[in-house]
C-alpha cells in the first residue's frame, strides 16, 4: 500500500519552495499514485528556458520502491528515450533509496539534463549523435526544447488555435495537447479518436 | 466531543524539528533505531526498508548493514518528552498500522520503568517542586500510552487526552531549566555515568559516549550491559544526539568534549585510522556468492534473528516451533548456542521453554541469481552447468518492478548514470546531513 501520508507531505513540502526551486509536482487526477511534476531545463543547456513535465506513477511499495518517472514532455537526450520519454537512471532502479523523494528524484533528473552519460544511453540514436555530431545534437536538444517544452510561446497558441479552427473545444484541445506533449499530430488523432 | 479533540489535537501538535524526522515517513521518529552509521529512522520505517536478500543500506548514507538494531530507549523516551503530543498521535497512528498488520514492535519491560521512576525522581530536588511533578506527570502518562500500544483505542486516547491538557496547563510555567534538569538525568553515558559525550549507539541500542565503549586496542565493541557485540566495525557518533547534547548544554557539553579530547589524545593514537574502519568496513561473514556457487554459508531470506537482528540470517537457522505468532521468532546459530535471554523483536510470547527446529535455506539459489547478477557475473555460466536448471522456471522475482516501464534490464547494471545521480542525490543528502549539524 502506498504511504498517502507520506506523499500527501511531500506535496505540500514540494510546493512551499516551488518559487525557490522550480520544481512542482501536481495530482494528474484524483488519486496520490499519479502525479505530474514539472522540471525547469537546466541553464546553460539546451533545455534552457523550456519547462518539462515528467509523469509519476507511485507503485504500492512506495517509498520502499522507487516512483516510476517517465518524460511526458518530448526531449532530446541521450539518457530519455525521445519515443517512449522512459529514464535510465539508476536512482529509479536499483539505487533507490526511501530517504529519497519525488522532489529530490526530480531534482536529479535536472541533474542527467545538464551531465548527459552517452557511454550508458537510453536511446542510442541520440547517443550517438551526442558523440559523433554534437552540433548537431546541440541543436536538435535545442530545437525539441523550442518545440515541445515550451508551451507558452506562440507555438503553442498557434497549435491550439489550428485545431480549434478544425472544430474542436479549446478546453479539450488544450488538454489533449497538453496530454500527448503538444504533439499536434498526436493531439488530433485522440481529439478524432474521442 | 471525538471530533472536536481530534481538531484540538491537529492545532496544538508540536513543530517537528527536520533533524527528528523520520527519513522514512517524514514523521516524528517514533521507536526509533539508531543504525551503525548513526543515522535514525523509525523501527517500522527500518523493518520495511530492510533487504531480506541481503545486506541492507542505511536509507541515507547507504553504509551497509547486516543487523536490525533494537529500539533506541533513550531516544524514545527523549522524543516522547520533548513532544508528548506528536507523541500520542504518532502512538495511535502505529497502533492502527500495526492492527492492520498484525504484527507489534517492541514493547519495553520493567528495566526500562524502573529506569524510568529513577529518572522522574531525581528532577524534584533541583527544580520547583510543583512544575516538576506536573512534568512528570504528563510525560510519564504520554509513556504509558505509548508502551501499552494495545490498550483499546478509548482508553488511550483518553490518556492522550489527560497528556494534552496538563501539558498545555503547564506549558507557561514550564520553564528551560526544569526541562534540563529532567532531560539531563536521562542522558547519561552507562560507563562513566556522565553527561554523553560524542554519543554513539550500539547494536543492542544502548547509549555510551565513543571514548567510554570504543577501546581501540580491540577492533570488536562489546557493550557492557547485555554483552552483545556490535557488529560491523565501529558504530558512528549519533549526530543527532550529539547535536541535541551541544544545543541542550552548552558549557557542560563543550566542557565534556574538552575533556574527552584531552583524553583521546593520549590514548587514542590512531583516531583517523579508527574512523576509517566505522565507514568502510563491509559486514563480516557475509557472502551471498559463497553460497550460491561454492558451498558457503546458506542464506536465509525473509528470517531474522531475533536475538541479534541478524537478517537474513546467515548460516543456521533455528525457528521455534512453539511461537504462534505470524512473523515468528528465528534465531542464528551464534544465539542458538548462547544463553542471551532477551526478548523477540516483535513481542513474541517466546519462552526458553520452547522448542526450536533447524530449517534448510529454500532452494531459491536461481531466484537470488537473477536478483544479483551484478554480484555474480563471473560466476553465471558456471552456475548453469552445474545445475542446469532454466532460468525461465524462476518465480517471479520480489523486485522486478521498476524495470518493467523504463529500460532494458541492461541498463540497471553498470550505470555511468551513478555520477550523475548520486552526486545530484549526494547534495541532498549532504543538505540534510549539514541540517542535522547546523
Amino acid at each position: 500500500m502506498v504511504d498517502l501520508a507520506r506523499v500527501q507531505k511531500e506535496l505540500h513540502e514540494c510546493n512551499r519552495d516551488v518559487q525557490v526551486s522550480g520544481i512542482n509536482v501536481t495530482l494528474k487526477g484524483d488519486s496520490l499514485t499519479h502525479l505530474i511534476g514539472t522540471i525547469p531545463g537546466p541553464v546553460g543547456t539546451p533545455y534552457e528556458g523550456g519547462t518539462f513535465k515528467i509523469d509519476i506513477t507511485l507503485t504500492d511499495g512506495y517509498p520502499f520502491e522507487p516512483p516510476k518517472m517517465k518524460f511526458a514532455t518530448k526531449v532530446w537526450h541521450p539518457n530519455i528515450s525521445s519515443q517512449s520519454g522512459a529514464i535510465c537512471l539508476d536512482i529509479l532502479k536499483d539505487q533507490w533509496s526511501p530517504a529519497l523523494t519525488l522532489k529530490t528524484a526530480l531534482l536529479s533528473i535536472q541533474a542527467l539534463l545538464s551531465a548527459p552519460e552517452p557511454d550508458d544511453p537510453q536511446d542510442a540514436v541520440v547517443a550517438q549523435q551526442y558523440l559523433r555530431d554534437h552540433q548537431t545534437f546541440v541543436g536538435t536538444a535545442r530545437y525539441w526544447t523550442e518545440t515541445f517544452a515550451k508551451t507558452s510561446t506562440l507555438a503553442a497558441d498557434e497549435k491550439i488555435q489550428k485545431l480549434v479552427e478544425m472544430g474542436f473545444p479549446e478546453a479539450q484541445v488544450r488538454s489533449t495537447l497538453e496530454a500527448n506533449g503538444w504533439d499536434e499530430n498526436m493531439a488530433l488523432e485522440k481529439l478524432l479518436s474521442s | 466531543m471525538e471530533n472536536g479533540h481530534e481538531d484540538h489535537e491537529e492545532i496544538q501538535i508540536e513543530e517537528i524539528p527536520d533533524e527528528f524526522q523520520c527519513c522514512v515517513c517524514l514523521e516524528l521518529l517514533y521507536k526509533p533505531v539508531v543504525l551503525g552509521c548513526g543515522h535514525i529512522a523509525c523501527f517500522w520505517c527500518i523493518y520495511k526498508a530492510m533487504n531480506t536478500w541481503r545486506e541492507s543500506n542505511c536509507p541515507i548514507c547507504r553504509h551497509p548493514y547486516h543487523h536490525f538494531p533494537s529500539l533506541c530507549r533513550l531516544m524514545h523516551s527523549l522524543l516522547l518528552k520533548l513532544y508528548p503530543l506528536a507523541s500520542a498521535r504518532r502512538v495511535k497512528q502505529v497502533a492502527e498500522e500495526e492492527k492492520e498488520v498484525g504484527s507489534c514492535s517492541p514493547e519495553f519491560d520493567d528495566d526500562f520503568s524502573e529506569s524510568r521512576c529513577k529518572t522522574d525522581l531525581v528532577p524534584d530536588t533541583a527544580s520547583p517542586h510543583s512544575v516538576s511533578s506536573q512534568k512528570c506527570g504528563s510525560a510519564g502518562e504520554g509513556d504509558h500510552s505509548s508502551i501499552d500500544a494495545d490498550v483499546p483505542a478509548t482508553s488511550s486516547s483518553e490518556i492522550n487526552k489527560d497528556t494534552i491538557s496538563k501539558n498545555l496547563n503547564f506549558a507557561d510555567e514550564h520553564t528551560s531549566a526544569s526541562e534540563k534538569q529532567v532531560l539531563m538525568t536521562d542522558l547519561l553515558c552507562g560507563i562513566c555515568e556522565l553527561l554523553l559525550c560524542k554519543p554513539v549507539v550500539l547494536n543492542c541500542s544502548h547509549v555510551y559516549c565513543e571514548n567510554c565503549v570504543i577501546n581501540p586496542s580491540n577492533k570488536l565493541c562489546r557493550c557492557p550491559v547485555c554483552q552483545l557485540e556490535h557488529p560491523n566495525g565501529y558504530p558512528n557518533i549519533c549526530l543527532i544526539l550529539e547535536h541535541y547534547l551541544e544545543e541542550q548544554f552548552p558549557e557542560l557539553y563543550a566542557e565534556r568534549k574538552r575533556a574527552s579530547m584531552e583524553r583521546s589524545d593520549c590514548q587514542i593514537p590512531s583516531k583517523r585510522n579508527r574512523h576509517e574502519a566505522a565507514g568502510c568496513k563491509s559486514v563480516p561473514g557475509f557472502d551471498l556468492s559463497a553460497w550460491l556457487t561454492s558451498g558457503g554459508p546458506q542464506v536465509h531470506s525473509e528470517a531474522g534473528c531475533d536475538y541479534c537482528g541478524m537478517c537474513p540470517i546467515v548460516g543456521e537457522r533455528y525457528k521455534c516451533k512453539d511461537c504462534t505468532e505470524k512473523i515468528g521468532f528465528d534465531l542464528c546459530e551464534g544465539c542458538y548456542k548462547s544463553s542471551s535471554k532477551l526478548p523477540g523483536r516483535f513481542n513474541q510470547q517466546h519462552t526458553p521453554e520452547h522448542q526450536f527446529e533447524l530449517i534448510q535455506a529454500l532452494q531459491v539459489r536461481n531466484v537470488v541469481l537473477r536478483l544479483q547478477p551484478e554480484r555474480l557475473e563471473g560466476d553465471d555460466s558456471d552456475f548453469q552447468l552445474e545445475y542446469g536448471e532454466p532460468r525461465s522456471l524462476e518465480p517471479r522475482p520480489l523486485e522486478e518492478d521498476s524495470s518493467e516501464t523504463n529500460s532494458p534490464r541492461d541498463d540497471l547494471r553498470d550505470g555511468q548514470v551513478g555520477n550523475i545521480s548520486s552526486s545530484s542525490t549526494g547534495d541532498d543528502d549532504g543538505g540534510r546531513e549539514s541540517a542535522d549539524r547546523d
